[in-house]
């Protein structure tokens, strides 16, 4: 089977080449209508109205022209459809406005890992609104629609980071729902979820903070008493590349400056500014940075 | 001549409680008009701000709440409240002259349908000043237009004011529709109809068609919001899907509703000034026909992301395919027409064939569209923004100023100036081009649609730019067309009843008008009865 977005990506190679040459024709007559009869070139216009046999001509030609792209179409859509053959279940899950993976039971939020070479079938769903779920170098989108699941098949040969975005308007911080999928070898794979089935490790002044502040109320800590379900799973979000779904890096100091003000780098959010000391900014702030 | 020319002869002169009670067909056009002109000025400056928002990364001109209610209202007023009522304007003053009738069927009706449309603009505006404007997309998908994620006011005023402009324009459909089938001149059969009268017809058929599923799409959402309903809400076992087959069964015929008039206008312009009769009468009217039925047979090429089934995939791919057939063959007979012509590039042919040029480009990414793979990749990003403003700008927008060119002299009594129109052809050309055509690729890197910001790393930032410079450079085209019209109005040249050499029953009376229309009609044996009386010895055949 070839990588969706493979397959997608020559489809519209032939299907550009068409419409370029349809483009370059129609344009081209166009162009050559004005200039060869242009007034100082024309004493008396014709008066011909009707040619029955080129009208047919015109009308069968782009019909044949669509019937080959859409035979060339079904080859494709077998390509990109949903995986029977998946080794490997994800269930994404759309929020306002963040990601959450559920692995079989391990859960991560905004920066999804995959097998390369694997055949992967991404469960999507929504509990909110409707989402898209897009990461245009893996191939199409497909919706998130509250009340129903949907599938999307996803197969890469090449490791790497793709970014994605959120594709179907969602409210206030759509723009801020990026997606960071990072594709690696098997081994890798299985590592980094090794590492997300495990509980957090770090303790300290931090995780004081953390578990007697209005923290818990919204976001998980797998290994402490956390288990807040509204907001991103935090149990290895030192892990992660980026904090907030793409808004910042997931450095002590950017996590500090979101836990300062989340509203001025993601307007909107629900997450909201919790009154906090320097001193105990800055322990959580390393305390959520260390959690890897 | 007064300085300023009356747009209609009127014995009593044109006041203020005139244009309140008129029921003449062309003061309601007029007055149709200038509402279009008003609310399509209201959405190009939401529209600017917009841009000015998304020429830089990460800026914070407009926070988000804001740009999602400019982006919902921007989409209602020109799906609906600007270029509808433009189109319907144009028809109104025009059908009535080009099948020699004195007005159209029922004038009383017609002041009703005009009124009903303002007033639901209206109260779409009037949300700006009430608690919030709507802010969930001109589509206004639940769960996120439900009262849930939408608390405010704004997709109320949404509900209400469409519902009340929808049967404004349901109205004029039934009224136009009726006209043009019981009132032509004796003669004027349905074959030797104008082009622009056979599409305002085929137009009619989409409202009656379409407004009605979107009016009943809205009592559904009012009930869910205000009655505590539950059709599309999924938490009690509602289909939030179900809004979104209803919405483009409305949606997608109301893209040929804001085409198809002006087709039928650049049908007009380029037969007159090519000096040929229209190559293929019978199949372009048939082909709008065509486009007319399957327009309702490929809502659901909007949905291809939801999880359609293999069947209704395939389906709506085909029948989308499928409507591209009688749009190619309109731009193969407009452009046959003008082979063999001899062609004046005077100011509306130059929008006409601007129009062609531009919907052409609109037409074949709209094919990509209907082909399903490459749907899943471009739907909702800036590829479909592109798309869709080369129709409705490139094609529409072009083919309105291809006809304003026309028959302003027709309406006024007065040309609008050669010079000024060339300056605010090309700018506009430039602009719409600099403006859209980036978002094609913008929308394959990955730039999804109704973004209010995008991150500096994407590396969209210097293509936004471009966008930004393109609309600020269509707004100086428009500005120059409305010095353009300001100019005329004031003292362009005089027009007298026939300035472009022109073919139908329209340009035998005088510019403007007098208030019943035709003190006398020729008679009509063919499709151009003012050729005909111009040409004695080269008379059609009917």
């Amino acid at each position: 089977m070839r990588p969706p977005a493979e397959a997608i990506g020559t489809l519209a190679l032939i299907v550009g080449a068409i419409a370029v040459a349809i483009f370059i024709g129609v344009e081209g007559a166009l162009v050559y209508a004005v200039w060869r009869y242009r007034t100082s070139r024309v004493s008396t216009p014709a008066r011909f109205d009707r040619n029955t046999r080129l009208e047919l001509a015109w009308t069968a030609a782009p019909a044949l022209t669509l019937a080959v792209v859409f035979v060339l179409m079904l080859g494709t859509l077998r390509d990109i459809g949903a995986a029977t053959d998946a080794q490997l279940r994800i269930r994404a899950t759309g929020h306002q406005w963040w990601w959450e993976f559920d692995y079989s039971g391990i859960v991560t939020a905004n920066e999804m890992h995959i097998p390369i070479d694997t055949a992967i079938d991404i469960e999507l769903a929504s509990v909110d609104v409707n989402h898209s779920f897009w990461v245009p170098e893996l191939g199409g989108k497909t919706d998130m629609i509250p009340g129903q699941i949907n599938h999307l098949r996803l197969l890469t040969r090449r490791p790497g980071v793709y970014l994605g975005q959120c594709a179907e308007f969602c409210g206030v911080e759509h723009a801020w729902m990026r997606i960071r999928v990072v594709a690696e070898t098997k081994e890798d794979f299985d590592r980094w979820l090794a590492t997300q089935g495990s509980p957090a490790t770090a303790s300290g002044d931090g995780a004081r903070v953390f578990q007697s502040n209005t923290c818990v109320n919204c976001h998980a800590i797998r290994g402490t008493s956390a288990r807040g379900e509204a907001g991103p799973d935090l149990t290895h979000v030192g892990g992660r590349a980026t904090i907030a779904a793409g808004v910042l890096p997931s450095d002590a100091a950017s996590i500090r400056a979101w836990l300062v003000d989340p509203q001025r780098y993601k307007p909107g959010a629900f997450m909201p500014r919790v009154p906090l000391s320097d001193a105990d900014l800055d322990a959580l702030a390393s305390y959520l940075g260390s959690l890897r | 001549m007064s300085a300023v020319p009356l747009w209609v002869a009127r014995p009593a002169g044109a006041s203020a409680a005139g244009w309140l009670r008129t029921v003449d067909h062309k003061e309601i056009g007029v007055l149709y008009i200038g509402m279009g002109v008003a609310l399509f000025a209201l959405g190009g400056i939401e529209s600017l701000v917009m841009r000015a928002q998304l020429a830089t990364p990460n800026a914070r001109l407009v926070d988000p709440e804001l740009y999602d209610q400019l982006f919902t209202v921007h989409g209602v007023t020109m799906m609906l409240l600007a270029v509808v009522p433009l189109l319907v304007g144009f028809a109104n003053y025009l059908v009535p002259l080009m099948i020699g009738a004195p007005d159209v069927a029922y004038p009383r009706l017609n002041a009703l349908s005009f009124w009903l449309s303002l007033v639901g603009a209206i109260v779409v505006y009037f949300s700006w000043i009430a608690g919030g404007a709507p802010d969930a997309g001109w589509f206004s998908y639940p769960p996120l237009a439900e009262r849930a994620f939408a608390p405010g006011p704004g997709v109320d005023y949404y509900i209400l004011g469409l519902a009340v402009n929808g049967a404004g324009t349901i109205i004029g459909a039934i009224n136009l529709a009726v006209t043009i089938l019981l009132m032509r001149a004796p003669g004027l059969r349905i074959s030797r109809l104008p082009l622009f009268v056979w599409m305002t017809l085929v137009t009619s058929f989409l409202i009656l068609g379409a407004y009605p599923a979107l009016s009943g799409g809205l009592v559904m959402l009012f009930v869910d919001r205000q009655l505590g309903g539950h059709f599309f809400d999924p938490t009690a076992g509602g289909q939030p899907l179900l809004w979104q087959h209803v919405f483009w069964f409305f949606g997608h015929p109301e893209v040929y509703i804001l085409v198809l008039p002006a087709m039928g206008m650049v049908s007009e312009v380029i037969p007159v000034f090519s000096g040929k009769p229209i190559f293929g009468y019978r199949f372009v009217a048939a082909s709008s026909v065509a486009i007319g039925f399957l327009s309702f047979s490929v809502w659901a090429h909007h949905m291809f992301a939801v999880g359609l089934n293999e069947f209704e995939t395939l389906l709506f791919s085909v029948t989308s395919m499928l409507i591209a057939i009688p749009t190619g063959v309109k731009i193969f007979n407009w452009t046959a027409t003008m082979i063999g012509g001899r062609i004046r590039l005077l100011t509306p042919m130059l929008f006409a064939i601007g129009f062609i040029a531009m919907f052409v480009i609109g037409g074949l990414t709209g094919v990509s569209l209907a082909v399903v793979p490459l749907d899943l990749q471009t739907t909702d990003t800036y590829y479909v923004v592109g798309h869709l403003h080369y129709v409705l700008f490139g094609g529409t927008m072009l083919g309105v100023f291809a006809g304003a060119y026309y028959w302003f002299p027709k309406m006024t009594g007065r040309l609008l100036s050669e010079r000024l129109g060339r300056w605010h052809f090309w700018t506009a050309f430039v602009g719409l081009n600099l403006t859209f055509l980036p978002m094609h690729w913008l929308g394959v890197q990955g730039m999804a649609r109704r973004m209010w910001t995008y991150a500096a790393d994407t590396g969209w930032g210097p293509w936004n730019f471009v966008e930004t410079a393109g609309a600020f450079v269509l707004a100086v085209s428009m500005a120059i067309f409305a010095l353009n019209v300001v100019r005329s109005l004031r003292g362009g040249a005089i027009a007298g009843d026939d300035p472009w050499d022109a073919f139908t029953l329209e340009w035998t009376t005088t510019s403007p008008p007098p208030p019943e229309n035709f003190r006398t009609l020729p008679a009509v044996t063919s499709r151009r009865p003012l050729w005909d009386r111009k040409h004695p010895e080269m008379r059609d055949a009917s």
